[in-house]
């Protein structure tokens, strides 16, 4: 019974993804890949990754899916339906009368066919290493939390996790990069709509409790800074839906620190170890558990900031631009 | 036939689906969409490995590695996103017109 | 491994840039260039003390947090990962230096593009972080970096162009990327560790092994641009700022081949055969010849310079089939071995010094002209004395002319042909040097001809264009410490050993 349960899931996201590639409406693609999402988050759910349920359903699911349904506003008015149409056909179907198309399209066809055969049996016969689990186990009493992820995250892999908050950091730059740096200051009118007032007035405090809450359990259990640090982000959107921008309402420098703290305080932890004569992320085994808490805490404040100016600078992208004030 | 078994051939089905969208769609958003399917795939060996790989719980490791890799990811997808609707903005453009 | 002297110098060496660049991010336009310059100049003398360290103390490793692999990562500094570094450190010592100026002098129209500091810092602290990583996993990580940061900077100057040519790039990357961590995932699935050197000491030869083998490889070839994957470089290093262009060709795309090399010597001796070397070898010589005549029939300047790396590149794909060993032949018999890893390290060196030159000249030609269209190179020898000269300099290092790096190069790349018999490698390199004579040539012969029309050359900063000199000087120079230079790097593991695996038929290194 419970593998008939794998087997459906494991079609359903097969059949969504390719769905979300052929589908003729860019509407249809972008729901249909956050129901993708969604259904890898399941999957993960029946493989005992909660954690990754859970990043996947908030990130890679949700602040992506509102980062594309965001984008839509931009492609779908002007971008006629027929084009789109037409243009799904000729993806999925290289027996169109075109045919020009004919030929690469089986050719592509054709390989990747080949190439799915032999990565279907690389992932068949793989051997079984034995992963790390034991390894983890042995050490997680030394690491300062209970719950194994986090302790791999903050602790036994924390120089990833500093080079990750970075890369979404740079995410931010790059962004900044494409379209010059313009979220601060930019001069909303506060929303007129009364039920999306009420609803961000009640779903602000909501989000920012389960965020910490999210945050703290991460010690004994699924959830951390990622998952709060969405939340938080969250939040952050739905203000700046509201017509109260967070970066607009709070001083400059702020901004910045906000931004930048968890990257930069996780750093200078790391050299003050190297200063104390250990090596970069080396706890003070006493202290593991306290500075792991502190960490992730600012950790999260960064990411939740830095989401939320992707989608700021995102949302504001091809407004005109002279209605955007550079301030640089 | 395993429990992880399903999983893990589902996932190298997804990695070439990503490939193959890369490919052939036109649009920039199923372009990226197709980047983000193909990296569902690779997270979804790694996951389905570490839960055969379970003790007392499944292995953390992969775990970890899959959380950072969606956020860095999303990260690209976010930015690629920026890429396409400048672009849009710029030109009307929606796809490679000089497609090779 | 983990018995080897440590060091805080593999952690600085990633850890400053990042601060660097962090700290920046709060400072106003001006300021920000000033710091992002200070940072520059404080991780290019850290890199040369971290070297010197390890000239004198030999290999030494990191180990983050404590913890030691397989649960945790260490970095390790080798002299290969040393000599890359220090390399980056040189060439964007000088690029720095470049851009500082050259941003300044077009501040008034431009606003003097101040991300370019924090992009940048980020940039290095990536590159840093991949030759001194030692984890699959972890070098993932450091390629998202080298590829957000590379896109970002490529966009920059905000012209379509560069913004058709960015996106491009950014779908390659990720492409690359999730194919290298699907690789990944396949050997953390069979081995349960991470660590490069343990991972060559448990790796069985077997159908996932090879299937691995593939993607990481396919992978790594679409991020360094091997053909057939080096569609999306020409448009995106051509359109991008003068010092970005040069950042990302001498540079960005020597990360992916360093990745390469490493794991093909180093992990995946058990599934490698004489028949996967030849192939990449043909992708290398196909690369060579295609890239060379590619550039020889664009018209304009950037292009050409942009085409002939990928021929450049071709050339490190082609020491591969030369450090296969066959069945019988060991390492210390195969004397071709030395040859042809002097032949890589310095192809790699020697084209980061010309192509940053190179790239840095174009740049101030723009400057100069308003565009880069070669018709309208005439009588630059009379305008721009000392950037003719630059790429001059630079253009006889990438044909391979004596005294150049890049003769020695490609005479090391030769006689490793020769010694090990593969000889069908040798007219590749042969033509490849003609058809780059062919293009390093026709610009010369404009800029040494008359002008027909006086007074189109806008005046541009000289330090500029002495900046851009002393990196074609450099692909000369670099010949100087050669022997040193072989010594140092033969104490690195890898160095001077081939691929014996299928000679031992188990986990190579591992006797």
């Amino acid at each position: 019974m419970s593998v008939l349960i794998d087997i459906i899931l494991a079609i359903l996201a097969v059949y969504l993804a390719l769905q979300s590639l052929l589908a003729p409406r860019l509407t249809q693609s972008v729901f249909l890949f956050f129901a993708f999402g969604l259904a890898l988050a399941l999957a993960w759910i029946r493989l005992g990754a909660v954690d990754v349920a859970i990043t996947e359903a908030a990130i890679a699911a949700g602040f992506l899916g509102v980062l594309f349904l965001d984008a839509l506003r931009d492609f779908s008015p002007r971008g006629s339906e027929k084009k789109e149409n037409l243009e799904a056909v000729q993806n999925a179907l290289p027996k169109n009368n075109t045919k020009s198309l004919l030929l690469p399209g089986m050719a592509l066809m054709l390989g990747l066919g080949l190439f799915l055969l032999i990565a279907l049996e690389a992932v068949w016969k793989i051997p079984d290493g034995g992963g790390l689990t034991a390894a983890a186990e042995a050490l997680l009493p030394e690491s300062g939390v209970e719950h194994p992820v986090t302790a791999v995250l903050l602790n036994f892999r924390a120089y990833d996790t500093w080079l990750e908050i970075g890369v979404i950091l740079l995410g931010l730059l790059a962004v900044f990069a494409v379209g010059g740096i313009k979220i601060y200051r930019k001069p909303v009118m506060a929303t007129q709509d009364p039920l999306l007032r009420q609803v961000i007035l009640f779903f602000t405090p909501v989000l920012f409790l389960f965020g910490a809450f999210l945050l703290y359990i991460g010690k004994t259990g699924p959830g951390g800074a990622f998952q709060a640090a969405v939340l938080w982000g969250a939040i952050g959107i739905l203000l700046h839906l509201g017509g109260r921008p967070v970066f607009s309402m709070i001083p400059r420098w702020l901004g910045q620190l906000l931004l930048t703290i968890g990257l930069g305080f996780f750093l200078i932890l790391g050299f003050l170890f190297i200063a104390g004569g250990a090596t970069l992320f080396e706890y003070p085994p006493a202290h593991a558990g306290v500075l792991i808490l502190i960490v992730e805490t600012m950790a999260a404040i960064s990411i939740a900031a830095a989401l939320t100016a992707i989608f700021a600078n995102l949302n504001q992208m091809n407004e005109g631009p002279n209605e955007i004030e550079s301030t640089n | 036939m395993e429990t992880y078994q399903i999983y893990t051939l589902t996932s190298a089905v997804l990695f070439v689906i990503g490939i193959g969208g890369i490919f052939a769609s036109k649009h920039f958003i199923k372009k990226i969409i197709a980047t983000m399917i193909m990296g569902g795939g690779v997270f979804l060996t790694f996951v389905s490995l570490a839960e055969r790989d379970a003790l007392a719980f499944a292995d953390p490791v992969p775990h970890a590695l899959v959380i950072t890799g969606i956020v860095v990811a999303v990260a690209s997808a976010a930015f690629a996103l920026a890429l396409a609707r400048r672009i849009y903005q710029l030109t009307g453009e929606e796809s490679f017109t000089d497609d090779k | 491994m983990t018995d080897l002297p440590t060091s805080p110098f593999p952690a600085l060496l990633v850890g400053l840039p990042i601060l660097l660049a962090t700290l920046s991010l709060f400072f106003s336009a001006r300021v920000k260039a000033l710091v992002g310059l200070t940072g520059c100049l404080l991780t290019a003398g850290l890199a040369l003390i971290a070297f010197f360290e390890v000239t004198q103390r030999g290999t030494v490793i990191h180990i983050l947090g404590g913890w030691e692999p397989p649960l945790g990562i260490l970095l390790r500094m080798d002299s290969l990962a040393a000599v890359f570094i220090a390399m980056t450190a040189v060439v964007g010592f000088f690029i720095s230096l470049y851009a500082w100026r050259y941003f300044r002098a077009q501040a008034a129209t431009t606003g003097g593009f101040p991300l370019f500091w924090p992009l940048w810092l980020f940039l290095w602290a990536g590159l840093n972080g991949l030759f001194l990583s030692n984890d699959l996993f972890n070098l993932f990580v450091t390629i998202e970096v080298i590829g957000i940061c590379a896109v970002a900077l490529a966009v920059l100057s905000g012209k379509t162009g560069a913004l058709f040519a960015g996106l491009r790039y950014l779908l390659a990357a990720i492409a690359g990327s999730m194919a290298y961590l699907f690789g990944v995932a396949l050997l953390y699935g069979s081995t349960g560790t991470l660590d490069l050197g343990l991972l060559g000491q448990v790796l069985e030869p077997g159908t996932t092994t090879t299937f691995s083998l593939l993607v990481i490889t396919l992978g790594l070839m679409i991020k360094m641009a091997g053909f057939p994957f080096h569609f999306w470089l020409p448009p995106a290093h051509s359109s991008a700022l003068a010092p970005v262009s040069a950042l990302l060709s001498a540079l960005v795309v020597k990360g992916a081949f360093y990745i390469l090399l490493r794991l093909w010597m180093e992990v995946f001796g058990v599934s490698i055969t004489y028949a996967a070397g030849q192939l990449i070898g043909l992708a290398g010589a196909v690369a060579v010849i295609w890239g060379s005549w590619q550039a020889f029939m664009q018209t304009s300047l950037k292009l050409i310079v942009a085409h002939s790396s990928v021929a450049q590149l071709g050339y490190l794909l082609m020491i591969f089939p030369l450090l296969i060993l066959a069945p019988g032949v060991t390492a210390d018999s195969a004397e071709w071995l030395s040859p042809t890893w002097t032949a890589g390290v310095y192809q790699v060196i020697a084209h980061a010094f010309a192509k940053a030159s190179f790239f840095l000249s174009a740049g101030l030609i723009i400057m100069a002209l308003g565009h880069d269209r070669i018709e309208s190179l005439r009588d630059l020898v009379g305008n721009m004395r000392i950037t003719a000269m630059a790429i001059s300099i630079a253009g006889v290092s990438l044909i391979g002319l004596p005294p150049s790096g890049g003769f020695m190069a490609k005479w090391m790349l030769l006689k490793g042909i020769f010694m090990s018999g593969q000889w069908w490698w040798a007219p590749v390199v042969l033509a490849g040097s003609l058809l780059t004579a062919g293009y390093v040539f026709m610009l010369l012969r404009l800029a040494f001809a008359p002008a027909r029309e006086i007074g189109t050359f806008r005046p541009v900063p000289k330090s500029l264009e002495v900046l851009a000199l002393l990196l074609a000087l450099g692909s000369f120079l670099i010949v100087l410490p050669a022997d040193y230079l072989i010594q140092f790097l033969e104490s690195s593991e890898v160095f001077g050993s081939g691929i014996e695996s299928i000679l031992k038929g188990g986990a190579y290194g591992n006797d």
